[in-house]
Formats: C-alpha cells, sequence, structure tokens
C-alpha cells in the first residue's frame, strides 16, 4: 500500500489535528486491507490518496475507488483508493472505507445499496457538468430567485475579487501608460480596442470605464473618446445587462456573443487591434480534463455520472421519478429547463436537488501519448511535454483545455504592444500539484476547478508570450492570482 | 534576372518549420539528440523545403532556413568574436544571450554552405538571406563598441566579406533582413549606412527586406512604412522587399510619390494567418501594384517567412501565389 498525501498541513483549517484525523482512518484501512488481501493481489501496490477538497461541495463521496483501464477499457492492475479527509466526519464515513475495499475486492453492494448510474465513463470536458453548468448560466435568474441569493455569494469568498476599486484603478493607470507610451512613439492607433470576456453584471467593465474616463479627463489625453470597449460573453441575456450597466459609456461599447474558448472566430477583423483584454473567473469554468501519471504512465481521468442508492429513492419520493423515468427526467431538465419536469416550482426543486445529489465515479485510462487527441484545439504537445518534464513525480494534474484554446485565440487578437489580463484561481507551478488535490467543486448549480497556469505559462512561450503570475493583493486572504502577458522578443 | 520570367515569384527565406524539428531542436538544446543526428534532419527538411518550392512553382527558391534557430543567433555564432551563451535558452526560438566584447575578427559565416547545397540539389534560381546588420545590433549586446552604428558598421565589413565569397561562388540573389526598422525608425540613417558597407562591392541582386516583424507569427510593431522615406532611397540594393498582404495596399502610392529606383518584391501573401490565400486574389494584388509599378520592376513573394505556417498551408500559399503570378502574367502577352 502506498499512500501518498496530497495535501499541505498548512493550507488546512486552523486547529484541524491532522495527525489525529489521519491516524483515524488509517489503522482501520489498513486493517480492512489486510483482511482483504487486495493489497496482495495487486501486483503495483495499491495506492491510498488522502486529500483535503476545499469545496464545501463537491462531486464526490467521502471514500472512493478509482481504477484503471487499457485505451480498449480493459482492466489494469493500477487502484486507488481516494479519502476526502474533509468529508472524514461523516456519519456513516467508516461504512465508505469497508464499501470502497468490498468494491476492490470485486464485491457488489447488497440489495437496495448500489449507486444508479446517469451515463457512461467519459472525460471530463465530455462530462454531465457541462450540460448542467450551461442550463445554470442560460437561467441564472431563475437559479438565484429560487436559492434567494447571488451566485457570486456561493464563492467561497462570498463575492468575486472582480470589482475591487483599487485593483481596477490599478488596471486603468497601466493602461493608460500603454497608450501614453504608443503617442510618445506615434503608434497608438485611431480606434483604442479593449475588451472585457465574460462581462457578469457589468459592473467591473462599468468601474472600469468610470475610472478610465475620469484618469483621461485628468491627463487631458484625449484617449477615452478613442476608445472602443468590446462586452464579450457567451450569454445574450448576461450581454443585455452588462449594456445597461455600463450606463452613459454604452455609446463606446459593442456587445459581442462570443465563445470564450475562441473570440478570434467572432473578432477576426481586429487580428492584431486590441490593447486590452481582460477576464475574471472565466478560465475556471471553461472546459478542462486531467491527466494523472502513474508509474510513468498518463492516464487521462474520466467520470461516470451517478446518485447514490439512498438519493435516488429521495428523488423518488419527492418528485415521482424512479430510477426508470430519472435519466428521461435529467435529459429533459438539461435540454429544455427545469418546465420541463413539471411546474417551475417542481422543477426548479428538482434542478437542485440533483445537483446536490450528482456525484461522479473516477477512473483512469490509459492514454496513447503519441496521440493527440487528448490535447487542447491549436496547441501542440511540445507545452504538455514541457510541464511533465518538470515533474518525476507521480501526479495528477488539470489539462486545462479550454483556457489554453482561449489564450492561443485571445493573443491572435492582441496588437503588438497590447496585452491579456486574466484573474482567476492559477496553479502557478507544477509542482503545486504534488502538494493539493486540486479538482473541481461544486458552486450554487455550476462548479469551479483550479487553472493550469504551469501549462498556460508552457502554451504562452509557444505562442510568443512570456505569462506571468501575480497574487491579487487588494483582499487579504484571496487565492486569487493575475495572469499577466509580455510579448516574448 | 535575364533568366527569369516576368514577375519572378520567390520567398522571403525561411520555410514551414515541421513540430518534428521543432522538438529536436528543442531535444538537442537538452544533449536529448545528437549534432549528427540533427544535421542529418536539417538535410532532410531541407530538401522537402526545395522540393516543395519547385512543385510550387517558385522561380527563385531558398533552402527553407530549417537548419537556423531563429534570425539572430544563426549569425552570432557565426561571426567571429561574438560571445554566445549556449546555456541561456531552453526553446530553439529563443535568443542566446549574445554579446561582443571586442572588436570583431573576421571568418567564415558558413553560408557558402548554403549556396553549395542549393546548387546541388536544385536547378532553380535561389537566394541567400542574411540578417541585417541592424538587426543584428538591436539583439547582440555591445560590451565594446562606442555606439550602435559603430557596431552595425564593423558587422557589416565581417559579413561583406562573405557575402562577396557567395558572389564568387555564384550566388546571384541575396536579400538582407531588417525586420527592427520599423520599430527604430530613428535609426534608418545609420541603418542604412551598414546596408551599404555590407554590400559594398558586391555584384548580385540584393534585396533589402524590412517587415513589421514575424517573431511567432505576430507583427512587432505597426505603422505606415513612410517613414522609410526618403532615407531609404540612399540604400545601394536593386529592390525593396515590403509587406503589402497583411497591411493593404495604401503604401504602394509612396513608391509613386517618391519616384522610388528599387524593384519591389511585394508581399503578396499573409504568413500570420493560415487561411489560404486564392489565385485570384494574388493576381488581383499584383495587377493593383501595376498600377503604381512596371511590370519589369516588380517581383512576387510572401509578406515574410513562412517558419509559423503548417506545412501544408505553406506549400498551398506558395503555390496560390505562383499562380496568381502567372495569371497576370498571361494579362501583360
Amino acid at each position: 500500500m502506498i499512500i501518498q498525501r496530497n495535501y499541505s498541513p498548512s493550507a488546512l483549517p486552523k486547529g484541524t489535528d491532522v495527525a489525529e484525523l489521519t491516524s483515524r482512518i488509517i489503522g482501520p484501512l489498513t486493517l480492512l486491507i489486510e483482511r482483504s488481501g487486495i493489497d496482495r493481489d495487486n501486483g503495483q501496490g495499491l495506492r491510498v490518496h488522502l486529500d483535503w477538497i476545499q469545496y464545501k461541495t463537491s462531486f464526490r463521496d467521502p471514500v472512493v475507488v478509482r481504477r484503471a483501464v487499457d485505451q480498449q477499457e480493459q482492466p489494469l492492475p493500477l487502484a486507488e483508493i481516494s479519502i476526502d479527509l474533509r468529508q472524514a466526519a461523516a456519519p456513516s464515513f467508516n461504512d465508505y472505507l469497508t464499501n470502497a475495499v468490498d468494491a476492490l475486492k470485486g464485491n457488489r453492494p447488497s440489495e437496495g445499496h448500489a449507486p444508479f448510474f446517469l451515463d457512461t465513463f467519459k472525460p471530463w470536458r465530455d462530462s454531465i457538468i457541462w450540460p448542467f453548468n450551461r442550463l445554470f448560466w442560460q437561467q441564472l435568474g431563475d437559479w438565484e430567485a429560487y436559492a434567494k441569493r447571488g451566485f457570486e455569494a456561493a464563492l467561497p469568498s462570498g463575492g468575486s475579487d472582480a470589482n475591487h476599486p483599487e485593483a481596477v484603478m490599478e488596471g486603468v493607470v497601466e493602461f493608460w501608460d500603454l497608450l501614453h507610451d504608443l503617442e510618445k512613439r506615434g503608434n497608438l492607433p485611431h480606434d483604442i480596442y479593449a475588451m472585457e470576456i465574460g462581462v457578469g453584471s457589468g459592473a467591473r467593465a462599468r468601474l472600469w470605464l468610470d475610472r478610465f474616463q475620469a484618469y483621461d479627463a485628468e491627463k487631458g489625453s484625449g484617449y477615452y473618446p478613442r476608445l472602443k470597449f468590446l462586452l464579450g460573453d457567451y450569454s445574450p441575456a448576461t450581454l443585455d445587462t452588462a449594456l445597461a450597466a455600463v450606463g452613459p459609456h454604452a455609446p463606446l461599447c459593442s456587445v459581442i456573443p462570443i465563445d470564450a474558448t475562441n473570440p478570434f472566430k467572432v473578432l477576426s477583423f481586429l487580428r492584431f487591434k486590441i490593447l486590452f483584454v481582460h477576464l475574471t473567473n472565466v478560465y475556471d469554468n471553461l472546459t478542462f480534463d486531467e491527466i494523472a501519471r502513474r508509474d510513468n504512465k498518463l492516464y487521462i481521468v474520466e467520470v461516470r455520472p451517478y446518485v447514490s442508492a439512498a438519493s435516488a429513492e429521495q428523488l423518488k419520493a419527492e418528485f415521482g421519478f424512479g430510477t426508470a423515468e430519472l435519466p428521461g427526467a435529467i435529459k429533459r431538465l438539461l435540454a429544455y429547463g427545469p418546465e420541463s419536469v413539471g411546474d417551475h416550482e417542481k422543477g426548479m426543486a428538482f434542478w437542485t436537488r440533483v445537483w446536490d445529489v450528482l456525484r461522479l465515479e473516477e477512473r483512469l485510462r490509459a492514454i496513447d501519448e503519441g496521440d493527440d487527441a487528448h490535447l487542447p484545439n491549436g496547441v501542440s504537445r511540445s507545452p504538455l511535454d514541457d510541464v511533465l518534464s518538470e515533474v518525476p513525480h507521480d501526479i495528477r494534474f488539470h489539462l486545462s483545455r479550454g483556457a489554453a484554446e482561449s489564450f492561443v485565440n485571445t493573443a491572435a487578437l492582441l496588437h503588438p504592444r497590447g496585452y491579456l489580463q486574466v484573474q482567476d484561481i492559477f496553479v502557478t507551478s507544477i509542482k503545486d500539484y504534488v502538494h493539493g488535490f486540486r479538482g473541481p467543486g461544486k458552486l450554487d448549480g455550476s462548479f469551479v476547478t483550479w487553472v493550469n497556469g504551469a501549462f498556460l505559462h508552457a502554451v504562452g512561450a509557444r505562442a510568443g508570450y512570456h505569462v506571468n503570475f501575480a497574487p491579487f493583493t487588494h483582499r487579504k486572504g484571496s487565492k486569487t492570482q493575475i495572469l499577466y502577458t509580455k510579448r516574448r522578443d | 534576372m535575364s533568366s527569369l520570367p516576368p514577375l519572378p515569384t520567390t520567398v522571403i527565406g525561411s520555410y514551414s518549420m515541421p513540430v518534428w524539428l521543432e522538438r529536436a531542436k528543442n531535444d538537442f538544446l537538452q544533449r536529448k539528440v545528437s549534432r549528427h543526428d540533427l544535421d542529418d534532419m536539417y538535410d532532410s527538411a531541407r530538401k522537402a523545403a526545395v522540393k516543395d518550392q519547385e512543385v510550387a512553382g517558385i522561380d527563385i527558391i531558398s533552402d527553407g532556413e530549417l537548419h537556423r534557430d531563429n534570425m539572430i543567433d544563426y549569425f552570432a555564432e557565426r561571426i567571429p568574436g561574438v560571445q554566445v551563451d549556449h546555456g541561456s535558452k531552453r526553446l530553439y526560438y529563443d535568443f542566446y544571450d549574445s554579446v561582443v566584447r571586442s572588436k570583431l575578427a573576421t571568418g567564415s559565416l558558413g553560408l557558402l554552405d548554403e549556396a553549395r547545397f542549393l546548387r546541388r540539389f536544385s536547378q532553380r534560381a535561389s537566394k541567400i538571406s542574411i540578417s541585417g546588420p541592424h538587426a543584428l545590433v538591436k539583439r547582440i549586446r555591445n560590451d565594446f563598441y562606442p555606439s550602435e552604428e559603430a557596431f552595425a558598421l564593423d558587422l557589416a565589413r565581417v559579413m561583406n566579406f562573405e557575402v562577396r565569397e557567395l558572389v564568387r561562388e555564384g550566388v546571384t540573389h541575396l536579400q538582407i533582413d531588417e525586420p527592427y526598422y520599423s520599430g527604430f525608425p530613428e535609426d534608418l540613417p545609420w541603418a542604412i549606412k551598414a546596408v551599404n558597407a555590407l554590400v559594398d562591392g558586391v555584384s548580385a541582386h540584393v534585396t533589402l527586406h524590412i517587415c513589421y516583424g514575424n517573431r511567432y507569427g505576430k507583427p512587432s510593431f505597426e505603422g505606415t512604412y513612410r517613414y522609410l522615406f526618403p532615407k531609404v532611397l540612399d540604400a545601394h540594393v536593386q529592390a525593396l522587399s515590403l509587406e503589402f498582404a497583411r497591411r493593404g495596399e495604401d503604401d504602394l502610392q509612396l513608391f509613386k510619390e517618391f519616384k522610388v529606383p528599387f524593384t519591389l518584391a511585394m508581399g503578396v501573401v499573409d504568413v500570420k494567418t493560415h487561411d489560404v490565400e486564392s489565385a485570384g486574389l494574388i493576381a488581383d494584388r499584383v495587377r493593383r501594384a501595376l498600377n503604381v509599378i512596371p511590370a519589369e520592376k516588380l517581383m512576387i513573394n510572401p509578406d515574410c517567412g513562412l517558419v509559423h505556417l503548417p506545412r501544408e498551408v505553406a506549400f498551398n500559399k506558395l503555390s496560390a501565389m505562383a499562380d496568381g503570378a502567372r495569371m497576370v502574367r498571361e494579362g501583360l502577352k
């Protein structure tokens, strides 16, 4: 048995006696494993991962089993048990331990205890969380009204760092300095293009425009009237809200329905023209995969959605959908919205309840390292090779495909002196993945996951940019980092 | 250019860099690939580049420059007296840290091998591209010369020997690449002086290529070519190679306004997009240039090197360019 600690003690909540917690788990687990003989049968050694999932809610039960398969989905000897220490106080925690060992032994759950699977195994990028995510952003207003709180209240910090006035002002000054420098060199274009992708409520754009207008007036530079500010988002409803929010600046603004992973597709006519692009909390909600390296072999993490037997029973009792009807009801919900499963109230209750009880089983599927199918579009395998060359250990990390595609397809729009700033939760060194489980966590109806900054660094280098990160210093305890780009010479 | 057709087509120099060769170059830097094996790969890649250009119908070809890491390091490593820190880069396309701390000596730059390679493997007219003194001065740290101008002039002196050797070897077409003029227009007086020192006594068709940069397939600067005039008219060259496909053709009027005596090697292929131009579009661009410049003073080429384009895209662009030029030639008869 190989025990891997995927947390940094210093990152745990104050007062957590991690030694006591761990010993309380490892003792019974060792006993169960010894009795079962599974470790003896496993030539590669059973791996036990001790995680601390930093999100209050996630897609994982307290103890999960992760098996490995080859490319043809045939079982491989590699198997893992992952334990979320954060959930170790759950009342039936020991049952989870026992069930995990039983599962690895090949014992089926007893009658009435088997989880109910909603789909087959798929990589994260194709998993069920995406239609849920899409529905959430499409019907955000309905969710917020039902939950009686705005979505930002569900963020770990209880709010977004996007709208911090000092941070916005800092950005305004930096942008003005660039314009001023270009003007001194006689290179300032007549039309000054700037863009915000993922405008949300429009509050940040409004604040930025207010501050820029004031600063420009103070300096007497006359840049503000030449500004062409693009509000980009994939939701037309959000764009309407944002346009209303920018108020008096609206004549300078254009709303652009945009896929954040490929702004170039819509805006190719602005190639090499945009001087500044900003995104906040967008990358963490774009498609991703997870790659695991075990014994120098690469696997992609695949997930299979399920609800526990108890949850399935509850759903049947509350909404009348038994296991025969449940997959169809969820499919309708995701395709047509909550009203497709009943009246609005029932539909909303069903939506929130299903999201609450949704769990994802994980497995590791071997990938052919010579095959580029798992790579983001437009990104060669070289950045991934760069990242992997830095970590000799077994590791599990994000392949932030959506973020990488977004980066490459946004950089293509930048003016030679233009830059990109992204405020998000980045894992800035690949080695940090060794010290923490960074998988996705649930938010209200949506999810959040860390973004592989080290991978973006490598992607940026190949696209001609230095990618650097700096902590967001305007709120104490913020986990947000700011990605800055600078053209490589 | 007597054996060439009207509106001869050419390339700027670099051809599509295969991903496998990029990886091998990076592996070489990390000592995972030997010099011998890398040279072997270069040989195959350059032959393929030559063949692609021939099949595409290019009149004046290059060897694809696939053995060059970038336009600076290839020369920095060869110019006697430039000290290169070979541990200073991990990615081949990056620049080495290089410095000059004493007066440059003269010596071979290895360009003769390029010329011999081209003559051995192709019957086509060919050209050799040389990074200009201004570009080299902007990237090689100067710890010796009193000014950038002095450094550039001495670089030109050293490189002039090699250029003369190239001509003795039978090279008829040379190109000097200067992608940084557009970012430093104030340097133009001494930069042109350095070009003239570089081509002093050289009896070949010399093209001065001035673009807006193509690092990582992106422009380094923006603006118009107006800053070049009239100073650039002092250059002792036969042709100016300028980019028009990506930027539009407004600056063609500068040739009329300043009665430019040079041939225009006109960029008609946008090398910063994977979209392949049609032959018709190329022909239209050439015809618009013919409204300003006589056919005997016009050559056709891409805006810049093709190094950042996938091979299929690069090949199709060159084919379209050759077809477009052919279409216009038909109309000239």
